[in-house]
């Protein structure tokens, strides 16, 4: 239960992996520096939030998208991170997209799965000629057997 | 201070002091590309977006452009905040590192009186 927006924490293992992982090996990081990180960056998304929104409310649009966040990391002094943003959103569009044929696919192929089941038997019998040599080998020795 | 001012002007590509021993990039992506995308729950990223009464609907996309932008923001604070350990010899990032950064990086001034 948050009171504050503040409060609102992002998860302290993944700050710290993201901060290591940003640093040289063999640098620690204190306990009061993570949770003051951690703390920035949920101000840093509250601000990114506000401003985006002022954005949206110039386009007279009621939901948020992302080139409102776009523009409000310009705003913020915060170009550098336009071209990467750009590129994630890219990543995570064709993500998506994957994921939404991906979904549409099963779907078909479940569709396909129960009348491929039928047409592998007899797929099976046309395809293996040794098996059919085999097969009248042994219906052969069979008619002989009967006679 | 360069190395302040080198943490807020300069792009991402340019190598830090550690040269061949240099942090792989970020933005590399060497491992699936899925894993990638984004490390925080886009979850709580919206969380906090829908704390804000003056936000109606934010969309999927701008949950994840936020939360990765979140992502860049920790790692340019927390090697901004370094610099400054490093200048002090020392090995573990302090709040006091931290502090500095925020002071000395005018992007950061929206940080100012919020973490205490």
């Amino acid at each position: 239960m948050a009171e504050r927006p503040e409060d609102l924490n992002l998860p302290n293992a993944v700050i710290t992996r993201i901060i290591k992982e940003a640093l040289p090996d063999g640098v620690n990081i204190s306990k009061e520096a993570r949770s003051a990180i951690s703390r920035a960056a949920s101000v840093f998304v509250l601000y990114a939030t506000s401003c985006a929104n002022n954005f949206a409310m110039k386009g007279k649009r009621k939901t948020l998208n992302a080139s409102d966040v776009l523009s409000a990391m310009e705003e913020m002094e915060f170009q550098r991170f336009v071209t990467p943003l750009k590129e994630a959103l890219e990543a995570y569009r064709r993500e998506q997209k994957g994921k939404k044929e991906a979904s549409e696919q099963k779907k078909k192929d479940k569709d396909k799965k129960t009348d491929a089941e039928e047409q592998d038997k007899s797929r099976d019998e046309d395809n293996d000629e040794d098996e059919e040599r085999l097969e009248e080998e042994e219906q052969n020795e069979e008619e002989e057997v009967d006679n | 201070m360069a190395a302040a001012a080198a943490g807020s002007g300069t792009p991402r590509e340019e190598e830090g002091p550690s040269g061949e021993t240099a942090a792989p990039q970020p933005q590399a992506p060497t491992s699936a590309p899925g894993a990638r995308l984004s490390r925080l729950p886009l979850a709580r990223v919206k969380a906090l977006v829908k704390a804000d009464p003056d936000v109606t609907l934010a969309g999927q996309e701008a949950i994840f452009i936020l939360a990765r932008a979140a992502e860049l923001f920790v790692e340019t604070i927390a090697k901004d905040a370094y610099c400054c350990a490093q200048q002090g010899k020392r090995k573990t990032l302090q709040r006091r590192d931290l502090d500095n950064a925020i002071e000395a990086v005018d992007e950061f001034a929206f940080l100012e009186g919020t973490l205490d």
